[in-house]
């Protein structure tokens, strides 16, 4: 072992030690107080925030989920056949509804994706304590 | 006042606010003002910005006052919020954008023997780490904030002892290479107040 650079490395700790445990101290403004509290007094007397329409919701989300549910049933339904065919080429479709079909695919996509990633911070809020 | 006193103080103040006394929390922050405001400091050294922080640390922490659980001081509670708090704020809007290797180093340490020149060099050194990554940085501002203790540190960042030592470790190696002077100013010091001994 290298104690010489082990005796070095310990000298130059100290001095950085030194350097940062010796900070000087800094005194808040005088108004800081007055300002933290005019704040606090400000959100304590606003009124309560408006909470989430669930009951209103709830019919749009049902709606939401039995399209999505359709186009499920409706993708298996055309898909299953095909795939028994062997065949890996999409089902013949006509192609104004070809479009629509991908595009629902792509919006469905992008709904779970975004619903999982609500769930996830839900979980990791709800595990800080913020929830 | 004492550590004991302080946390009955604020045991009171923070149920008298929970009862819906908003004015019993000016209590809480009068004690935990300078704290909180020298902490901020460290984060980002500037004033100002450390009063916002500070002031928006006090305004989550009167927000979230239910969800401080008795199993912990308040203090403890209070001091990983707000680093919480500075860490989301401070990576919204950097203190710093300079990277640790354009920092210069202060030229002929060795020579450097009036007061102004050291005050210099230390405070090129503390801005140093506020250039370091993330990672490391917060570990080295906490360390030094609550006097050198690890445990408490740790208890802040809510990581393992362990964790923050290693990163310690680390984010010294970084400075270190970054000031090699550093060395070489203290043995000339050493040197130079060894031989006024000498000469005396």
């Amino acid at each position: 072992m290298d104690w010489n650079k082990k005796e070095s490395d310990a000298m130059e700790l100290d001095r950085i030690d030194e350097i940062l445990f010796s900070e000087e101290e800094i005194l808040p403004s005088s108004g800081f107080l007055a300002a933290v509290m005019e704040r606090v007094e400000r959100e304590a007397s606003a009124p309560p925030p408006i909470p989430f329409p669930w009951k209103r919701a709830l019919p749009g989300f049902v709606l939401t989920a039995g399209v999505f549910g359709w186009v499920g049933v409706e993708l298996a339904r055309l898909g299953v056949p095909a795939m028994k065919q062997n065949a890996w080429a999409m089902p013949q479709l006509p192609p104004g509804l070809m479009i629509t079909v991908e595009e629902a695919g792509w919006v469905a996509l992008s709904l779970g994706l975004s619903l999982a990633s609500w769930l996830l911070a839900r979980l990791l809020a709800g595990r800080s304590g913020l929830l | 006042m004492n550590t004991a006193a302080k946390a009955e103080d604020d045991l009171a103040d923070v149920e008298q606010v929970l009862a819906g006394d908003v004015r019993a929390f000016e209590g809480i922050v009068r004690r935990w003002q300078r704290p909180l405001v020298n902490m901020a400091w460290r984060y980002c050294r500037d004033r100002g910005r450390a009063e916002e922080l500070a002031q928006e640390a006090f305004i989550r922490a009167w927000r979230g006052l239910k969800s401080w659980r008795r199993e912990s001081s308040f203090s403890a509670w209070l001091f990983a919020l707000a680093a919480n708090v500075f860490c989301s704020e401070l990576k919204r809007f950097p203190a710093v954008n300079v990277p640790i290797g354009e920092i210069d180093e202060p030229s002929r340490p060795a020579a450097q023997h009036s007061i102004l020149a050291e005050r210099l060099s230390s405070e090129m050194v503390r801005r140093a780490v506020l250039a370091l990554p993330v990672r490391y940085r917060e570990p080295v501002v906490l360390y030094y904030f609550h006097e050198m203790d690890v445990a408490a540190a740790a208890r802040t960042m809510g990581l393992p002892e362990g964790t923050v030592k290693a990163r310690l470790s680390r984010a010294r190696a970084l400075l270190r290479r970054r000031f090699p002077g550093l060395e070489a100013e203290q043995t000339g010091m050493e040197f130079a107040t060894h031989d006024a001994g000498k000469e005396a």
